[in-house]
């Protein structure tokens, strides 16, 4: 365990060292991360121009959403789709022989070796935006529903981490895979708003496809509106989708036949 | 180059362009399923006024056909040429475009028209499908609608593609020109019915964007389509954005010529 952790900080420190001898990028990625979340704080605001609430969930409380979003978006960025799009090129190439034979998991070699620098401060700056959003709504915070919203972000993170690495066991099965970071794409841009913002059958549908999870649920919880059943099945479901997730990977590296020499 | 000869070069370009495209169709079907931001943002409306009651003017079947008709006009003139472009200079590939005798602007113009060319022939079924499927999606189809319409479509491709290419001359002298053209793109999507159809927005809003390029690339387009606009909103539209096109063409030709002459090629 603590030699993955000591990995896991070679691996960050190394994609950090690297971005910042080009400063000027850095600075101005920062600058775009903070202007597209007044984007999207900004872009919601125009429902409420026709409406007090939109599903039951007024402006601060779905900025609140919006930075939960946020921050989905960027650990999707930074942590995920950085390993997940080297998946097509690790099969098509053969690269993935050279990972398998390293006395690492494969798994965690596969999942975590990159960092996307760029969106590194989106989560930080997305916990701002509900923070505010939090204040804005007048509902106070409490130690039991920090901890329970702290609980549920957590398994937001491993159930998206689960997701990543069920579609990379499919991108080893199917070698052509451009479209499947499409999908994990998807998956957290329909989180942007409440599953209540959507009319049923959809909002039913994303509550049973992890979405309800990411920003929902979380939020609930913040602002103390959530069911409390949930401290309990939340975990539950992120534990069991991450060892799915793990055994669909070990079977797709069993069919996996190796491309290189 | 003489006109003759950039015809024929044209003609080589576009059939080369189209082959790439076809040769990577899965890119084509990624680009397509940035079209979801509008179909949430449709479905959010949709809830809103199912429990506020519809905005006084534009009810529940307009939603539905504006927000896919901006999906798909988002599809055809949304121009990504700025990142393109900055690629290119910092990998060097710009040096072996200016080694061919066709100056780079047409090359770029011939790939992005052949992308479009290809996206619409596998957007065409799915529209078919979704105009079956979908009872509001109707459009009053009249002769000048449809002229007008083709003529806006034009109009926004042209536009948003100078837009992007004068910002992506600014690489010359930074790095940053990807970064600025998304600001650019990100305030202009305020005042391009991007984020919401005009008539919806804050009425200060809707009389500036009257006077900006970026109603031009989607919200022009779609409300001629939706048979939203009179006689005089559609010329004052074609006008603007015929001025700002010639104002960016203008832009991006003397950005050019300055910024090749500091250029000094990475690579090789």
């Amino acid at each position: 365990m603590r030699r993955y952790l000591r990995l896991l900080g070679i691996f960050w420190r190394s994609a950090v060292a690297t971005e910042l001898e080009y400063r000027a990028n850095f600075v101005g990625n920062a600058v775009l991360s903070v202007f597209w979340l007044g984007w999207a704080a900004a872009g919601v605001s125009v429902y409420f121009r026709f409406t007090d609430s939109v599903g039951g969930w007024s402006y601060p409380e779905l900025l609140v959403v919006v930075g939960l979003f946020f921050t989905m978006n960027g650990f999707q960025y930074a942590a995920l789709s950085p390993n997940l799009e080297r998946m097509t090129e690790y099969v098509r190439q053969g690269t993935l022989d050279f990972l398998l034979v390293r006395p690492v998991d494969a798994q965690f070699m596969v999942s975590l070796r990159y960092v996307g620098v760029y969106n590194l401060f989106d989560p930080l700056l997305g916990l701002v935006l509900a923070g505010i959003g939090l204040a804005a709504s007048g509902r106070g915070l409490s130690p039991g529903r920090g901890l329970a919203f702290l609980l549920l972000l957590g398994t937001a993170f491993v159930l998206l981490y689960a997701l990543t690495v069920a579609l990379m066991a499919l991108a080893v099965r199917l070698v052509a895979s451009e479209g499947l970071g499409n999908l994990l794409e998807g998956v957290v841009e329909t989180s942007r708003f409440p599953t209540q913002a959507y009319r049923a059958p959809v909002s039913t549908v994303l509550t049973v496809v992890p979405v309800a999870f990411l920003t929902t649920f979380p939020a609930q919880a913040l602002l103390g509106r959530g069911d409390a059943r949930l401290l309990l099945v939340a975990p539950a479901v992120a534990a069991g989708a991450t060892v799915l997730a793990s055994l669909a990977f070990r079977r797709s590296l069993r069919s996996y036949t190796g491309a290189s020499a | 180059m003489r006109e003759p000869d950039l015809l024929v070069a044209y003609r080589g370009l576009l059939r080369a362009s189209l082959q790439v495209e076809l040769t990577y169709r899965g890119r084509l079907v990624i680009s397509l399923l940035s079209g979801l931001f509008p179909l949430l943002l449709l479905a959010v409306w949709l809830t809103v006024t199912a429990q506020a009651g519809a905005p006084a003017g534009f009810g529940r079947a307009d939603l539905i056909a504006y927000y896919v008709a901006a999906a798909v006009l988002f599809q055809l003139t949304s121009s990504y040429l700025a990142w393109v472009w900055d690629a290119d200079l910092r990998s060097g590939e710009l040096s072996a475009r200016l080694l061919r005798p066709v100056d780079p602007f047409h090359q770029y113009l011939a790939s992005a028209l052949a992308n479009r060319a290809a996206l619409l022939a596998l957007l065409a079924p799915v529209l078919a499908v979704v105009a079956v499927v979908v009872p509001q999606v109707r459009y009053p189809v009249t002769p000048a609608i449809v002229v007008g319409t083709a003529l806006a479509v034009l109009l926004a491709f042209v536009l948003s593609m100078l837009m992007a290419m004068s910002f992506a001359m600014v690489g010359f002298w930074t790095t940053q020109s990807g970064s600025l053209y998304s600001l650019w793109w990100g305030l202009g999507s305020f005042a391009s019915g991007w984020v919401a159809p005009l008539d919806l927005m804050p009425p200060w809003l809707r009389a500036l964007a009257v006077a900006l390029p970026f109603r031009t690339t989607i919200g022009f387009p779609v409300e001629l389509l939706m048979g939203r606009l009179d006689g005089g909103e559609t010329a004052l539209g074609f006008g603007v954005g015929l001025a700002w096109a010639v104002a960016f063409a203008l832009a991006y030709r003397v950005l050019w010529r300055r910024g090749l002459r500091r250029y000094q090629a990475v690579g090789g």
